[in-house]
């Protein structure tokens, strides 16, 4: 009954409810586009971060956060190994690393990286690397003198794949250590500080270049569900002695970015509420216009009996609905607008110095999350028919002498 | 049976020509390597001037050596006044340095290798690698040529294919009677960065050596540095204990 | 004028309610531009301030081709006389000169290749934050010799702390090897971790003695009285310094050509703002559209009176403009004082942002941040929403022109 006549009511005045209706859509419309898009920029920075050697969880040898020196490697990883097979979780992978800063040069360059002496296969089921390759090819078990290096860096050195690198770093003896390289593959990664900084070679070549036997610097886990993370590093801290592993999770690793997912999650829901006051303001005018045109109405159903809960359930239900359609058009435009990005993206390499200087993606692809879209629809419906009681309490005050007494 | 025969004739040439060319890299390896003996001796002590040129400016620095086979070197700075006394060690592919300012020794990390070395067109790297041209290298005999009347030997030396060099090639002239005469450091586009010439070949230390060598990059005007010998003296027994970290901090002479 | 001017202003009050609401829409809207943009302003001042005083200042004199360099060799050989012109030119708030040179660091242990800096300390003190970033031990004083400060991550990396040695070998401006031992008087974090882990800061003095600098400096650093006056400051200072120099040595570069990445990122996330921005403003003007809207249509019939008695079209439509015009003038005055005052009392007293403390130093920014008010700020969202709403209110106000009168009279 209340829905059949407030549906009726609404569409007394066709303009004024479109007119509403329009600004309830732009307005639940940008809340979910935008939200999508800052949500999909923000998990593709953590991804990112994640992918970009981080995984979910690393194990280190005491010291080695610290002072990332080649004296600071977990010497037998054997037991560590061990302890993994027990107690990661079913699905969850992980990779040994060396991992140490060299210099690479060739005849006309000479620059500090990172040399990252990696497990081929284990590898690119944890980190970025594996499906990172733009030119060439990924690194195969055997490849005992292949290196993969980033398309900056390429650039930087003049070089390319076929060429050779020659690595120097130091070695467990504490000697100049030196080794040819190939280029067999070059990658592309998000940030071109990444592609400057990382590459990567197998792990038994960087072994056998540092002397290290069978030596490694860190241990990085991937977890199929990334919320177990803080459970399983309590499970790997109890079993591994503490005073030889360090062992923490993506978020103490990647502190800043842990804080810019908070601060986006705030600002984003700060900009709910801004973009519904907005709205608000035209909500409660519309409905308070709809209400004084119909004083007589209200007060001639008060005359005739009808309870003053009646009219504030009556009007209530007006708004109400006028909300659940704005809101189901402006969901339905957010969530085809969203899809419809998703393919290409919003390409923002125009601007990419800038995008680099906070360390965000080059294109953002938008990410709907549940969360963000019950927040935002929340939002918009109690806040607005929270701001609906003032014309439904105006509404049902009237007095049916007072309502009758107007033109 | 015409088949048959030519088919023995091109196998028996194939195995002349393979004989010939393994003979040519035998012969080019010697080449390079009797001339690297040649120059350096069993050791050699030796005063030499380095010139460093900028098109601006011009610093002269007076150095003294002492070698010992192939890799052990340590040297020091006699003049001006201001530097004497700084000393370089090398042993093996480390390499050391001395200030009598600070009194302090230091170690040159992997990251410095690639920095030039005090100033000069030489980098660390040139310095701690002299025998690498020894080892890392294969030699072919490319051409000669003529100098003063001897034949010289156009040598390409291309990177063994492991080998920690970061040239793809070089190419050396060497007189017959073993004095070097060029040394060209190629990219792997074979393209030029730097050449070290000799010149002014005279007797030193009993022996006719080039008086000066001039290192100089490919790509800039009027900048490079003069190594220019004063005097040198050849195969006098040397202790092994002079290229050590304790001698490196109280400079001979 | 003054007769319609009345009608309008009494039309608005004849429903009270409705006016108020559609005045704060307008001024809700006002205060939320004039304060976030206010903030975000204010924010890239911070940011600037806070990167220019680690790092680049506002302006620096240098060599030509220094900044591309770092040349040793590329100097600037009297530094007095740029301080003279600096000291002449009315913008500028303070100088100081630094010098600098790559050299090898080394402790008992370890080696590492840095940048050694060399800094008057006290003037230095105001140019940059070195001296509140000093996290443990002492600010250099004016008469250290041999000590230095150094980053947190290369103490880490060198194994040492404070009162410890470090030897520095580098090469003088003249070639001459450069040697010396320093002790560590402080240790500083700015949260930038490359500059943390490969910077060592001496006194210029002996800077420029153990590098064989003379006299001569590398970069004569400024700092400016106000960011808006730079452009000015920086052309006076390039003019003063040509005539110091007549063969044109000496560049004049300011903050933007020193750190390009800084500027992209602002111009990024001003764009973004905008964006937010606009939705908020369209969101608004449909919000208001409504009202005006409304208040034409439900008085179809006064229009059809007024018409039959020889109103004009031309001043109905004049009339209702002056009608939206006045309250949308009233909303925006009304939003640019409150927003106003808001922004200035959280200007006085700053917004502290809580749990980003990290995420802030890495960008620049102090974890207290002051929003700055200033002409832009105030007028550019105003004006933006002034602008709208006009427009929105135009489309009733012309559909006033297609009523007749007798259908009109006739409605209800």
């Amino acid at each position: 009954m209340y829905l059949q006549l407030g549906w009726r009511n609404i569409w007394r005045n066709p303009r004024r409810t479109v007119v509403i209706l329009t600004a309830v859509v732009i307005g639940v419309w940008c809340m979910i586009t935008l939200g999508a898009l800052m949500r999909g920029m923000v998990d593709q920075m953590i991804r990112n971060g994640i992918a970009t050697l981080t995984g979910h969880i690393q194990v280190h040898s005491r010291g080695y956060r610290h002072d990332p020196v080649i004296e600071h490697s977990i010497v037998d990883p054997q037991p560590l190994e061990h302890a993994l097979k027990e107690i990661l979780p079913a699905g969850a992978r992980w990779s040994l690393r060396v991992r140490v800063s060299a210099v690479a040069s060739n005849a006309r360059h000479s620059g500090g990286v990172v040399l990252v002496g990696i497990d081929p296969a284990a590898e690119a089921a944890v980190s970025f690397i594996g499906d990172a390759i733009a030119q060439g090819r990924y690194l195969k078990a055997e490849d005992k003198n292949g290196i993969i290096i980033g398309n900056a860096l390429a650039d930087e050195f003049e070089t390319g794949l076929g060429r050779k690198l020659v690595i120097m770093s130091q070695g467990s003896d504490r000697e100049i250590a030196s080794r040819a390289f190939r280029i067999i593959g070059i990658f592309r990664a998000e940030l071109e500080a990444t592609e400057k900084q990382f590459v990567f070679v197998t792990g038994g070549a960087t072994q056998q270049m540092l002397k290290l036997k069978k030596g490694i610097s860190e241990v990085s886990i991937l977890l199929p569900d990334h919320q177990k993370a803080d459970e399983v590093t309590a499970a790997l801290q109890d079993t591994l002695p503490s005073e030889d592993y360090e062992i923490n999770t993506w978020k103490e690793l990647l502190p800043l970015l842990t804080a810019y997912l908070a601060i986006s999650e705030n600002f984003l829901y700060l900009w709910f509420l801004v973009v519904f006051i907005a709205m608000g303001f035209g909500v409660v005018n519309t409905t308070l216009m709809a209400v004084f045109e119909r004083m007589r109405e209200f007060g001639l159903l008060k005359a005739l009996g009808m309870k003053p809960r009646w009219i504030v359930r009556e009007v209530l239900t007006e708004s109400c609905l006028l909300l659940i359609l704005g809101m189901a058009i402006g969901n339905i435009f957010g969530l085809l607008t969203s899809f419809a990005l998703s393919g290409g993206g919003i390409d923002l390499s125009a601007l990419a110095a800038g995008m680099e200087y906070f360390g965000a993606p080059r294109i953002i692809y938008p990410v709907i999350s549940g969360k963000d879209l019950v927040m935002a629809n929340a939002v918009v419906f109690i806040l607005g028919l929270l701001v609906s009681c003032y014309p439904a309490l105006k509404a049902a005050r009237f007095t049916p002498v007072e309502a009758l007494a107007q033109t | 049976m015409l088949k048959k025969i030519a088919l023995c004739l091109s196998f028996a040439l194939g195995m002349l020509f393979s004989l010939y060319a393994d003979s040519a890299a035998q012969n080019a390896q010697v080449l390079v390597e009797a001339s690297f003996n040649y120059m350096r001796g069993k050791t050699s002590t030796a005063t030499v001037e380095m010139v460093i040129h900028r098109p601006e400016w011009e610093r002269v620095v007076t150095i003294k050596a002492w070698t010992k086979g192939e890799q052990d070197s340590i040297f020091w700075i006699t003049a001006p006044p201001k530097d004497k006394g700084n000393g370089t060690l090398k042993r093996g592919r480390e390499m050391w340095l001395y200030n009598p300012k600070v009194n302090r020794v230091i170690k040159i990390p992997p990251s410095m290798m690639a920095q030039a070395w005090m100033g000069s067109d030489f980098s660390n790297d040139d310095l701690s690698k002299t025998d690498s041209l020894l080892h890392d290298y294969s030699h072919t005999v490319i051409g000669t040529e003529t100098h003063e009347g001897k034949t010289v030997y156009l040598i390409q030396s291309i990177p063994k294919p492991d080998a920690p060099v970061i040239w793809g090639m070089q190419k050396l002239k060497i007189r017959e009677d073993s004095i070097f005469l060029q040394q060209d450091f190629y990219d792997e586009d074979h393209e030029l960065v730097k050449a070290l010439t000799t010149s002014q070949i005279q007797m030193l230390g009993g022996r006719l050596l080039p008086r000066v060598w001039k290192m100089q990059k490919a790509d800039v005007q009027g900048e490079y540095t003069l190594l220019k010998y004063r005097e040198i003296t050849f195969d006098q027994p040397l202790s092994d204990n002079l290229f050590s970290l304790s001698s490196l901090k109280r400079p001979k002479r | 004028m003054s007769i319609d001017f009345k009608i309008a202003w009494r039309n608005i009050w004849r429903n009270p309610r409705r006016s108020v609401l559609t005045i704060s829409a307008i001024a809700f809207a006002c205060v939320l531009l004039v304060f976030m943009l206010s903030w975000q302003l204010g924010s890239y001042d911070s940011m600037i301030n806070f990167a220019t005083r680690i790092h680049t200042g506002h302006l620096q004199v240098q060599a030509e081709g220094y900044n591309d360099k770092q040349d040793i060799r590329l100097t600037v050989p009297d530094p007095n006389r740029v301080a003279g012109v600096l000291e002449s030119s009315p913008g500028v708030r303070t100088y100081s000169f630094r010098a600098k040179a790559f050299s090898l660091a080394s402790s008992k242990e370890r080696t590492y290749g840095i940048l050694v800096i060399g800094i008057e300390p006290e003037r230095e003190a105001q140019v940059s934050t070195i001296k509140d970033l000093i996290r443990r031990g002492n600010y250099l004083s004016q008469d250290d010799t041999n000590e230095a400060l150094i980053g947190e991550l290369l103490a880490k990396n060198l194994r040492v702390d404070l009162g410890d040695e470090v030897v520095l070998l580098g090469q003088g401006r003249d070639g001459a090897i450069a040697a010396t031992v320093i002790r560590v008087k402080g240790i500083y974090s700015s949260g930038q971790d490359d500059f943390d882990r490969s910077s060592l800061q001496m006194p210029l003095k002996v800077f420029q003695e153990v590098y064989n600098m003379g006299a001569s400096v590398h970069e004569v650093v400024a700092l400016v009285n106000s960011l808006e006056g730079l452009e000015e400051v920086k052309k006076a200072i390039t003019e003063g310094i040509k005539k110091l120099d007549r063969e044109n040595r000496l560049v004049t570069l300011d903050w933007m050509e020193l750190m390009p990445g800084l500027i992209q990122g602002i111009q990024m996330d001003l764009v973004s703002g905008l964006i937010f921005y606009f939705i908020l403003i369209v969101v608004v003007a449909f919000s208001i559209l409504n009202t005006f809207l409304m208040s034409v249509l439900e008085r179809t019939r006064e229009f059809g009176v007024l018409m039959a008695i020889g109103t004009t079209p031309w001043r109905l439509t004049r009339l209702l403009l002056l009608e939206s015009t006045t309250m949308a003038v009233l909303g925006i005055i009304i939003g640019i004082i409150a927003g106003g005052i808001i922004t200035w009392y959280f200007q006085v007293h700053g917004i502290f942002i809580s749990g980003a403390s990290e995420l802030m130093r890495q960008y620049g920014i102090p974890e207290r941040m002051w929003p700055k008010l200033s002409l832009l700020s105030l007028s550019i969202g105003p004006g933006a929403v002034l602008i709208i709403t006009l427009l929105t209110a135009l489309y009733p106000a012309l559909k006033v022109r297609r009523l007749r009168p007798v259908e009109a009279m006739s409605a209800v």
